[in-house]
């Protein structure tokens, strides 16, 4: 087979593909924020509440994570109008991505919350902490501080899927790669090139998470989370 | 002497030249020859665009590029093997030689022409702007300030780029049903489309009363086969002819499109 490369062809898109690479990073960085944050409290709701906010709270999370994230999408983009609830294709992948990751998060830091001793809530009261001190330092800190490899790769995971985002014509950046492919018909150039662009974002957020982790948990957790393999919390 | 030695010389070296071309030539052209020793003939149909492809309900491809794979593979006398292709995918399909080429409802454009070889046209539709029920439009003009969706990489979308109405916001989808969907949930102002596939979403959905503005071009879809591929590219346009004097493309259009097929001239 005698294919001649021309990665020229594909520089000449180097403004499409850099707004891409920005509404890509914009989306990740946003639902990784939101979604982490939605993850905390609804995983505190169910583990504090009980009852019918812990099975409204199972219910989302089991309804999400047993979906597909492209359905879901579409649901967001083309469903929600029906309703009278119209945006903009940007706004709908950021919505899909906060509430794929937020149920995520839910059940990540579920099993944190649920792997914390009951002897140490015992002690924290025999400390004389309040309810809501214990809760923050031996409940959801030590328990996100345990989970939080298993996180950070759901966060990465995230910011892959947000290619499929492009099918509701986001203009992230595996649209701007079928952009260009369908202007220049160079397919392997253009998804070789964005191919390694992915994987540059992957290994910066991993970096980036490990940076955030060592700032809230100390050195031994940014390192786990550093790893592709997320060791087993000791 | 010393002169005609040299031209016998010369006249050695090129023919040494042009047989070893020739045997180059020969490794790179004989898809025709390896389709028949193969046996199977590979074809890449378009699919999600009815009626021209699409799945039937037991989940086989079918429409107006099947028939005509079906009956290409009745003059190669060849069982076929039918690829169905979304329309992003079929270039690259053919290209990394997934397909033997396409039956895909292809439009010849000077831009694919630089990667793939087209037939003769096979068929042929009109490219239709459509809205929904609030609002109608007439010409292209008309789209100055609306966001309008396609099918990616199609031509209706490579034609509205090239017509480069000021302020039209062109929203890109994976494929015509998608694009039609847009319209439908009020993501979009219009979409365009071939007639074809326009006039069976309006049929399917007489709920969302869409409407057919005005034609904004003739498309004509041709076979295409990989660059190189000269002997099969000039078997397919001889089917084609045939196909055409028989009526049996006429045929195909009617059933699927209910009229027969418009006369395009030939390349």
């Amino acid at each position: 087979m005698s294919y001649t490369f021309q990665f020229g062809v594909v520089a000449q898109y180097q403004d499409e593909i850099l707004t891409g690479i920005w509404l890509t990073i914009k989306l990740s960085v946003l639902s990784i924020i939101l979604g982490s944050a939605a993850g905390v409290v609804l995983a505190s709701m169910r583990s504090i509440q009980g009852g019918t906010v812990r099975f409204l709270v199972d219910a989302y999370v089991e309804i999400i994570r047993n979906t597909p994230f492209l359905v879901q999408l579409f649901i967001v983009y083309f469903g929600l109008p029906g309703l009278g609830l119209r945006v903009g294709a940007d706004t709908a992948a950021l919505i899909g991505m906060t509430i794929n990751l937020a149920a995520y998060s839910t059940e990540i830091i579920r099993a944190g919350i649920e792997a914390v001793h009951k002897p140490q809530i015992e002690a924290g009261e025999a400390l004389g902490f309040t309810r809501f001190q214990i809760y923050r330092h031996v409940v959801i800190v030590p328990a996100i501080a345990k989970v939080y490899p298993a996180l950070c790769s759901q966060f990465v995971l995230m910011m892959l899927a947000s290619s499929i985002c492009s099918a509701i014509s986001t203009h992230e950046l595996a649209a701007s790669a079928a952009f260009v492919e369908s202007q220049t018909y160079r397919s392997f150039e253009i998804y070789i090139v964005v191919t390694l662009i992915y994987l540059a974002l992957a290994l910066a957020l991993r970096a980036g998470l490990a940076l955030v982790g060592m700032w809230l948990f100390g050195r031994r957790v940014a390192r786990q989370a550093m790893t592709v393999l997320p060791e087993v919390p000791a | 002497m010393k002169i005609s030695n040299f031209m016998r010389a010369a006249v050695t070296a090129i023919g040494i030249g042009v047989a070893s071309l020739a045997s180059i030539a020969d490794a790179g052209a004989a898809a025709l020859n390896d389709i028949i020793s193969r046996g199977t003939v590979r074809i890449g149909v378009l699919t999600g665009a009815p009626p021209m492809g699409m799945v039937d309900e037991k989940g086989n491809p079918t429409g107006y590029d099947v028939d005509v794979a079906n009956l290409i593979a009745g003059y190669l006398s060849l069982p076929v093997e039918l690829v169905p292709l979304t329309p992003p995918a079929r270039i690259p399909a053919l290209q990394t030689g997934k397909v033997d080429f396409l039956v895909a409802t292809l439009a010849p454009t000077g831009e694919r022409a630089k990667t793939v070889m087209f037939t003769q046209p096979y068929s042929a539709f009109n490219m239709d702007i459509i809205s929904g029920p609030d609002q109608k439009f007439a010409s292209l003009a008309d789209l100055a300030g609306k966001r309008v969706a396609v099918n990616r990489g199609s031509s209706q979308e490579t034609a509205l780029r090239k017509a480069a109405v000021p302020g039209l916001e062109i929203v890109v989808f994976e494929d015509d049903s998608t694009s039609a969907q847009a319209l439908i949930a009020g993501q979009a102002d219009a979409v365009a489309l071939p007639s074809t596939v326009g006039e069976a979403i309006i049929k399917q959905r007489p709920d969302a009363g869409l409407q057919v503005g005005f034609t904004f071009f003739q498309q004509g879809n041709s076979m295409a086969t990989k660059l190189e591929d000269f002997e099969l590219r000039q078997w397919l346009n001889t089917a084609i002819y045939l196909m055409k004097i028989s009526g049996d493309l006429d045929k195909v259009a009617m059933k699927w499109t209910g009229r027969p097929m418009p006369t395009l001239p030939s390349f």
